[in-house]
């Protein structure tokens, strides 16, 4: 008697789930129809993307184009993923990593140079950033979004607003502090607190880097490695500063109603910028092209800033993005911009040695 | 001979594929174990540094004792806490006890993330603990004190694996014969006497199971550190996600997981001898 | 033993270890209602946007589709090769036991991160495709000593020759094993099952590295952990899945009471 209701517990369960996805599973969009295209374009291109990209409205163009190509998306959540997943033979046509991970890739092989006359919007792409992708004066990567890395503050919780990177070892913000998870950015940020120039730091400065990273840590109330993280503890309170937030962070807590601010530390934000490769293994490169271009696309880009709030590449899309979004993600304010650390690729000695360092901190206590 | 059939029979399936989906990996990760470094010519270099390295550096079996204590405190807590639950059940739950014992396990279908992030609005700032207390004048001021922690972490992992520790409990106790407990009353045992010379003993088995089932993979565990643990819960399995995904260092990440499986080989080896439960379902000998 | 106390301290004690698991399901399902994009009190409003949302994102419905499938997949052949190890194990003192035993628990011991890095290394080598079907391979790897520790727990409990016994009234060995041994594993088949369909339908660190386009719930949920403004979508998700979860169970507790009571009558 018993088995026989567990099966059917199981069974019922089975049944309903079936109902529930048939009922309203996968509707696929009506296919376009693009009658000057006579020989249609068939086959598959698979991303290797962050999730949040795959939305249609990022790639409208290629959809247009090329409506019979199948198109498949695998999810990053770090860019070393992405690194791992192509030097262990994940086949994509598309990758999508930050520029800390440009280097390594291209120097280990992994992806192909990339043909920039075939991309209709390279001419409007922001001439100082694409130039970070280009080596052995080879473009083999297209730049398309990026954003800062700062201090978050709920403003109505603290007594004082944090100037400095330096600030944050101030005992007033003690139990409230939220660190990324991350050896390189708090490498970063301690640097530049103690006012080392951060990827030439001598083995010295590293060791007072742990030191003071050290100090900080029984201040340090929690350590965050997702943006949805990060903002839960803002919201909720339990944080009052969190590091290395991103200034989407900031426009969404803002338009829900948090009396936050988004500091301009006097040493400077950090800032990241990611970008499209074509994986050497790549079988579709004139596929893959087409879709870089879709999502350089002017619209593609204006939406990237007015719905997720970051930093694009395209200059003809500028003028399409929200003017108080622009102001307040401080896009084009040069004051702001030209003071602010990018991130650069750092050799896989620093990586190795910045990890062990944030490891052993991490667990000091 | 019959017996030998029918035995190669039963244990080859599952043989075969614990060797090709796991025995394999596991030795490619060995081979990794030696490797100087994951890409170009470091690839092809074999060395025993990274051994080496982990044998010397006091920080890492530090925080791996550390890690073995949280989780042992875990398994114990988690055990002592599912052992009524699956007495009840079987002995107090009537027929019911299949669909209660369902009732238990069921809320591990929700995403273990969101069911974290649903523990922050109990327990956070402006969760529901702080302002009931709040309310009562117990404490002043909101605080976030009864999260991010190493015992936050201990009372996040128990809340995770209670359900599944009951379960080999409840099926231990399950298969105890009626007529034994009736026989001990008729023999003039008090209830709690029957207990422990004869239920306890009976289910030890299913307390082991349900043990190791907390214990060892908490041993690895990296996700609540992160979530729950803030700037004193870190573990091991940190470590190791850290050196496959941020350091990029797999040979180093491969022998500090080679490490963890063999210290928690002998651990388990050693505990099942010392809580003689040798016959612990007649499965560990 | 059908006297029902309903006040007895074991049941209370029940009652208290369920409003514990529950308390945070229920939060989710009154948040997924909440007209704010954070999980934060106090409650802003009353809102179906969520659901809404959930019913037009296929990419979210499609990777509960994967999980369901590798869940019910996993599970059975885990269970199956289960329980032909617990057999083999405790009727059958040979050679080969405990080597066997060893290797089999082995997989509860090891990092999940680690078993996904040398699974993806294993399937890039040999040329298996990473998919929702690669990902079911390796949870059934994880599945198995549970299932084998269950069963086996159970099969110890009784005598040795009830096979023989059928077999001298003329059964062959499987068919015994089948007529047998299985019915009375019954229960444990389905704790089991349950099991390794519950470690399966959540775990995400093998599932990252070789679902390859097949996203898995988990999967799919810590990628969407970048954009704050869509945890409630996912929030909703969770509630539906509670919610009917915990309807079909009402229903088939139901059909099991109005199935029995003529038996009783009768």
């Amino acid at each position: 008697m018993r088995t026989t209701k567990s099966s059917l517990i199981v069974l019922s369960l089975l049944v309903v789930f079936t109902m529930i996805l048939t009922a309203c599973g996968p509707k696929t969009p009506p296919a376009t129809e693009a009658p000057t295209q006579p020989p249609e374009v068939t086959g598959k291109l698979l991303m290797l993307d962050w999730a949040g990209y795959e939305l249609p409205e990022f790639w409208m163009d290629f959809a247009q184009k090329y409506p019979k190509v199948n198109v498949e998306f695998s999810f990053l959540t770090e860019s070393a993923e992405a690194y791992a997943k192509l030097q262990s033979g994940f086949e994509a046509d598309l990758v999508h990593p930050c520029n800390n991970y440009w280097k390594i890739m291209v120097d280990d092989g992994l992806v192909q140079p990339i043909d920039t006359s075939k991309l209709s919007h390279w001419k409007d792409v922001n001439p100082a950033l694409a130039a970070q992708g280009a080596f052995d004066g080879k473009q083999y990567w297209v730049p398309w979004d990026w954003g800062f890395e700062s201090l978050l503050v709920r403003q109505d919780l603290v007594e004082k607003v944090p100037e400095s990177w330096a600030d944050l070892w101030d005992p007033q913000y003690a139990g409230h502090i939220a660190l990324v998870d991350g050896g390189e950015a708090n490498h970063v940020i301690t640097a530049l607190a103690l006012g080392f120039e951060p990827w030439s730091t001598t083995p010295e400065q590293d060791e007072q880097i742990k030191q003071k990273l050290l100090e900080l840590m029984p201040n340090v109330l929690s350590i965050w490695s997702s943006q949805s993280e990060l903002d839960q503890m803002v919201a909720s309170g339990d944080v009052w500063v969190g590091s290395g937030a991103w200034n989407q962070s900031y426009i969404g807590l803002l338009k829900d109603g948090y009396d936050v601010v988004y500091i301009d530390p006097k040493e400077g934000r950090t800032g990241y910028l990611c970008g499209f490769a074509i994986p050497s293994t790549s079988k579709n490169y004139d596929l893959a092209l087409a879709m870089i271009d879709a999502y350089l696309a002017p619209d593609a880009q204006a939406y990237l800033a007015n719905e997720y709030g970051m930093g694009i590449v395209n200059t003809a899309a500028i003028s399409l993005v929200d003017p108080e979004t622009v102001k307040l993600l401080s896009l084009e304010d040069q004051n702001v911009i030209s003071r602010t650390v990018w991130y650069k690729y750092i050799t896989p000695e620093q990586r190795e040695s910045w990890t062990n360092t944030w490891s052993e901190v991490k667990t000091a206590k | 001979m019959e017996n030998r059939r029918q035995f190669a029979s039963l244990i080859g399936p599952p043989s075969l594929y614990l060797f090709l989906l796991f025995l394999l990996p596991v030795g490619l990760m060995f081979v990794y174990s030696f490797r100087a470094g994951i890409t170009g010519p470091a690839h092809d270099v074999f060395t025993l540094d990274n051994y080496r390295s982990f044998l010397t550096n006091s920080h890492f079996h530090r925080l791996f004792w550390r890690s073995a204590l949280i989780s042992l405190t875990i398994s114990v807590i988690s055990s002592l806490l599912a052992y009524p639950l699956a007495y009840y059940l079987v002995f107090q739950a009537g027929r019911n006890r299949v669909t209660l014992m369902t009732l238990l396990i069921i809320p591990a279908w929700t995403s273990y993330l969101l069911r974290i992030f649903a523990w922050k609005l109990i327990l956070g700032s402006s969760g529901l603990l702080n302002s009931l207390l709040l309310s009562l004048g117990v404490i002043e001021k909101a605080s976030p004190m009864l999260i991010y922690s190493r015992s936050a972490v201990i009372v996040t992992l128990v809340y995770v694996w209670v359900p599944f520790v009951a379960l080999p409990i409840f099926a231990a106790l399950g298969r105890i014969d009626r007529n034994l407990l009736e026989a001990a009353a008729d023999l003039g045992c008090k209830p709690w006497e029957a207990f422990l010379r004869v239920t306890l003993p009976l289910s030890l088995p299913g307390v082991a199971a349900g043990f190791f089932f907390a214990f060892i993979p908490t041993l690895g565990e990296f996700v609540t550190p992160l979530l729950v643990g803030g700037a004193s819960g870190q573990m091991y399995g940190n470590l190791i996600q850290d050196q496959f995904m941020r350091a990029l260092n797999w040979p180093m990440g491969s022998v500090m997981s080679l490490a963890m499986l063999v210290a928690v080989i002998t651990l388990v080896f050693i505990l099942t001898r010392l809580a003689s439960v040798s016959d612990l379902g007649g499965v560990y000998e | 033993m059908n006297k029902h106390k309903i006040f007895s301290p074991g049941s209370i004690y029940f009652l208290l270890m369920c409003v514990l698991l529950y308390l945070p399901i229920l939060l989710l399902i009154i948040f997924s209602f909440n007209d704010s994009t954070r999980l934060v009190f106090p409650l802003k409003g009353f809102t179906l946007q969520w659901y809404g949302k959930l019913y037009e994102n296929r990419e979210l419905l499609k990777a509960l589709g994967n999980s369901l499938m590798i869940g019910f997949g996993s599970s059975l052949i885990a269970t199956i090769l289960g329980t032909m190890g617990a057999i083999a194990i405790v009727r059958f003192k040979l050679p080969g036991r405990s080597v066997f035993l060893a290797v089999s628990a082995l997989p509860l011991v090891i990092p999940y991160v680690i078993f996904g890095v040398s699974l993806l290394i294993l399937f890039n080598e040999v040329g298996i495709r990473l998919s929702a079907f690669a990902a079911g391979l390796a949870h059934v790897i994880i599945s198995i000593p549970y299932a084998l520790l269950i069963i086996s727990s159970r099969l110890v409990g009784f005598p040795d020759n009830l096979e023989e016994a059928a077999m001298d009234l003329g059964a062959s060995y499987w068919g015994a094993l089948l007529k047998v041994t299985i019915p009375i594993c019954s229960p444990a088949l389905l704790a089991a099952f349950l099991l390794c369909f519950t470690i399966s339908f959540d775990e995400y660190a093998i599932a990252s590295f070789i679902v390859g386009t097949d996203a898995t719930l988990p999967v799919y949920l810590f990628s969407q952990l970048r954009f704050p403004t869509r945890l409630p979508m996912v929030v909703a998700l969770a509630a539906v899945l509670m919610i009917v979860t915990m309807a079909v169970m009402l229903f088939t507790e139901w059909l099991r009471r109005v199935g029995q009571s003529p038996a009783k009558k009768g």
